[in-house]
Formats: C-alpha cells, sequence, structure tokens
C-alpha cells in the first residue's frame, strides 16, 4: 500500500507536478534533500506499482537495472562511484543529502530539491494533525491533544516533529501509574548512590511548582494550595531558580 | 594549359563554400548553392558590406582570416576578389565540421512526443525560476525515436541559461524544407528557439557535447539558442 502523502507547500506540489509529467517518459530524475523530509512517501505515491531497489545494494540494483524499465532506487548516495546505464529506463533516484556533484547532473534530467521541513512550515501543521490522528488511534486516547508549537523539534525534519509530538501526547494523557512508572526507569537506570535526594527531588518539586505557579497566579495562593509555608514556597522557587 | 574552353560555373555551383559576385550597385549578379542556403540566415547587404570592407586596395584579391557564424554556417575565412570597377567576388570558408565518432545505436531512440518532453523540462525550470514563459509550438509534431534522457538533459542545461532574462521565448517549429539524412533516411528537422534579451553561456559546451551526441545542431547566439532536432521515424 503506498504511503500517504500531504503538502500544503507550492515548491512540493511543483515537484509532484513535474513527475507526473514524466510518469510516462523514459527519464532519469532524482529527489534530493534532507533525511526525512517525506521523499519516499511523495514517490511511492506517484509510483505505487514500481520496483524499488536499495543503493547500499549495489549488485541488486545492477540486476534491477538489468531487469526493469521503471526502477525507484532509494539512498542513491551509497552507490557513489557505481557505472550505471540508465538508457532507455524510467529511473527515480531518492538522495539523502542536498549537494548536487557532477555525476549527478551527467546521469540525471531532472534534478529535484526536495526542501526541508524549515522551508516549508506550512506544512507543519498538516503533520502535525495527521500525527496527532495516528497517536490517537495507536494509544486509544480520547481526549483532546493539544500542541505547544514552542516544543516542535524539527531539526531531523518529519523524523524529529513525529517523536516531539508523540512526547508531548504522552505527557499529556498519561495517568499518574505511567507518570510513577517513567520515573521509576528514569531513577533506576540514574541513581549514583551519593546525594540522590537532594539531586533528583527537583524532578518532583519543578513540575508541581511551575504548573502550580501557573494554576495560582502568585506565590501566596501557591502557598496555600501546597498546604506550605510561603516563606518556604520562596525558598524553593529561589532553589530551583524558577522565574 | 588552355582552361578557355573549361566551364567551371559547374564546379562552382556545387561547392560547398557560398560564392557570390556583386554588382557596383551591391547587386547579387552570380551566387552558387550554397550562397543561396547561406542567404536564408544572413541578408545581401550585410554580405555586400563585408566584401567591400575586406576587399583588396587595388584590382587583385585577398583573403582574410576571420571567423563567422550564421546559423549553422560557420566560417573561418573570406577571400574577396575583382579586376574592373564592376563586379566584386566573395567567397566564404566553411569551417570543417568536427565528425561525430558516435556509432547511432537506434536501440537508445525510443519512440518519444517532443512536446511532451519540452512541458516536462518547462514546468521543472518554472520550479526553480519565475521568469515569463511565453510559449509557441506546434503540437502536431508527429513522433519521433529520441534519447528521452539525453534530450531532457539538453533542453534543462540550455534553459538554465536562460534563468536571469524576464522573459523567455520558447518555439518549437518543423523546420520547413530542411532535412536530414540518417542511415540513408531521409527525416525532418525539427526547430526549437529559445529565445531572450540576453544569456549565460557557460553551458555552451555541455549543450554542444550532448547535442553532437544525438546529431542535433545548436545555433549558439547572443541572445538564443536554436536546436535542429532529426526527427528520426521508425
Amino acid at each position: 500500500m503506498p504511503h500517504q502523502f500531504f503538502t500544503h507547500s507550492k515548491q512540493v506540489q511543483a515537484i509532484i507536478k513535474g513527475l507526473n509529467l514524466t510518469k510516462s517518459l523514459q527519464v532519469s530524475s532524482i529527489l534530493m534533500g534532507e533525511p526525512y523530509t517525506g521523499k519516499k512517501s511523495l514517490i511511492s505515491n506517484i509510483y505505487p506499482d514500481a520496483v524499488y531497489a536499495d543503493g547500499g545494494d549495489r549488485e541488486s540494483v545492477k540486476q534491477l537495472l538489468g531487469e526493469h524499465e521503471e526502477l525507484v532506487i532509494t539512498n542513491f548516495e551509497k552507490l557513489t562511484g557505481a557505472t550505471l546505464d540508465f538508457n532507455n529506463r524510467r529511473i527515480i533516484a531518492i538522495y539523502n543529502s542536498t549537494i548536487q556533484s557532477k555525476t549527478i547532473d551527467n546521469l540525471f534530467a531532472f534534478i529535484y530539491q526536495m526542501p526541508s521541513l524549515r522551508e516549508r512550515p506550512e506544512d507543519i501543521d498538516l503533520f502535525m494533525g495527521e500525527f496527532i490522528k495516528e497517536i490517537k488511534s495507536i494509544l486509544l486516547i480520547k481526549e483532546e491533544i493539544t500542541i505547544d508549537p514552542s516544543m516542535l523539534d524539527i531539526s531531523d525534519n518529519i523524523r524529529s516533529l513525529k517523536t516531539s509530538i508523540y512526547r508531548q501526547a504522552f505527557s499529556q494523557t498519561s495517568d499518574a501509574q505511567e507518570i510513577q512508572n517513567i520515573i521509576y526507569h528514569y531513577l533506576y537506570h540514574h541513581m549514583k548512590g551519593k546525594n540522590d535526594y537532594h539531586t533528583y527531588l527537583p524532578l518532583y518539586e519543578r513540575p508541581l511548582i511551575e504548573a502550580g505557579l501557573k494554576k495560582a497566579g502568585s506565590q501566596l495562593k501557591l502557598a496555600e494550595m501546597l498546604g506550605i509555608n510561603r516563606n518556604t514556597l520562596r525558598k524553593k522557587i529561589h532553589e530551583l531558580r524558577i522565574h | 594549359m588552355n582552361s578557355e574552353s573549361i566551364d567551371f560555373r559547374f564546379f562552382i555551383e556545387c561547392d560547398s563554400n557560398p560564392f557570390i559576385i556583386f554588382n557596383s550597385q551591391g547587386k547579387i549578379i552570380y551566387l552558387n548553392n550554397t550562397a543561396e542556403l547561406l542567404l536564408g540566415h544572413v541578408t545581401q547587404y550585410e554580405l555586400y558590406e563585408i566584401a567591400l570592407g575586406y576587399a583588396p586596395q587595388s584590382f587583385g584579391s585577398k583573403t582574410t582570416l576571420l571567423e563567422l557564424q550564421y546559423a549553422i554556417f560557420t566560417f573561418f575565412a573570406l577571400s574577396v576578389a575583382y579586376e574592373d570597377e564592376e563586379q566584386i567576388g566573395l567567397r566564404l570558408y566553411q569551417k570543417p565540421r568536427n565528425e561525430s565518432r558516435r556509432v547511432l545505436e537506434m536501440d537508445q531512440y525510443t519512440p518519444a512526443d517532443i512536446n511532451a518532453l519540452l512541458e516536462a523540462n518547462i514546468t521543472f525550470f518554472k520550479l526553480q525560476n519565475d521568469n515569463k514563459l511565453s510559449l509557441l509550438v506546434d503540437q502536431d509534431l508527429p513522433l519521433c525515436r529520441i534519447d528521452q534522457n539525453q534530450f531532457s538533459k539538453l533542453i534543462r542545461k540550455t534553459l538554465e541559461t536562460f534563468r536571469a532574462s524576464d522573459a523567455i521565448e520558447i518555439i518549437l517549429k518543423l523546420l520547413i524544407g530542411e532535412y536530414i539524412i540518417i542511415k540513408e533516411k531521409k527525416e525532418l528537422v525539427a526547430q526549437l528557439i529559445i529565445k531572450a534579451n540576453g544569456r549565460y553561456s557557460a553551458n555552451d559546451r555541455d549543450i554542444k557535447e550532448i547535442a553532437q551526441s544525438n546529431l542535433i545542431d545548436c545555433i549558439f547566439k547572443e541572445r538564443s539558442i536554436e536546436l535542429h532536432i532529426p526527427m528520426i521515424r521508425d
């Protein structure tokens, strides 16, 4: 089943248009770009029935080139230095880099640059919506998930975006037992046996005071809510450097 | 040796170098077959001006080494001769063309629609450039055998040379009356002209190499590139 591919980016839509126009031509095209920008999903959407070869396996690529008129080659960067014959074939290569070499210029008629997520912010909301749907379905979550955009990570494109959304969703929907389990595993792997009580106490105190301050609106009110002396609270805030 | 009874005209007619005789008013009074073809690409007036400009100071003949290009004609020298005030002769010497050493592998040439290849290339060009494009194409061009990948590369590199131009004009049509003989068959020739108000020339060598290896003639001008594509049938 082909991967689903979503985009609002005009640049990506133009790439799709270009690739569709060459679908029936015997030309070679390459889609270059940073890893995890959706290149493979896009290609498998346009060429759902094509034969795929992994550039990491040179012998297999050469064999498949001899057998098929249409071939998608993934991880093309791993084929550096290989002698390839693309004549009379429709080749679509996926290349995990943005650096265009002379070899690529010689081999390919159409060289597309897939923009990174940083270059197509209009797609972030789209992916976010899809990932939230996916999380809710996998983790059987019924309540709404609110994503904090400042905590999204697109440094590794779709992969890091997905991870950051999953983490936010999980942290918002976990119950006390799950949080305790998380803390348990964290402590089990990190405790070294020297002053650990003071080292790991902020793990509980920081979210308690930060969330409390946001909710209460003032230190006075929070001291009341927590049932502690306001001087004790002030001291804790100072120790934890909470602003 | 008595050469008075020899009629030289036939031999001059067949010469692959253009030969023209003008009268004192610049009117052509004789031209050979190659000169007739050349006049499809340059005006009579321009050639007359060249003849006057490079004529010897007194009666006789003078040969000058000079690079001249008119469409597919490239000349490396010219001779101007006159023996009275009434007639002046101009002969242009064609530069020998490099014979392509490539053996034409017809298996590599698959039937394709040039318009579809051009459209795909224009879409690709638009992806990276926002120049205004005007297109005049003959949609009825027949399918022809072509190396689709090489042809697309050629168009990509040709279009790239115009990337800094405000407006680009693309014309694709059959070259009426011109043919090319390939494997003893007379084939039609399509003409693709891409022109703008200027262009880069850094890709010219690559363009020429790809074109030559695909039997495509390319004519570089300051503001345009013209490709003559053989329409090879089955």
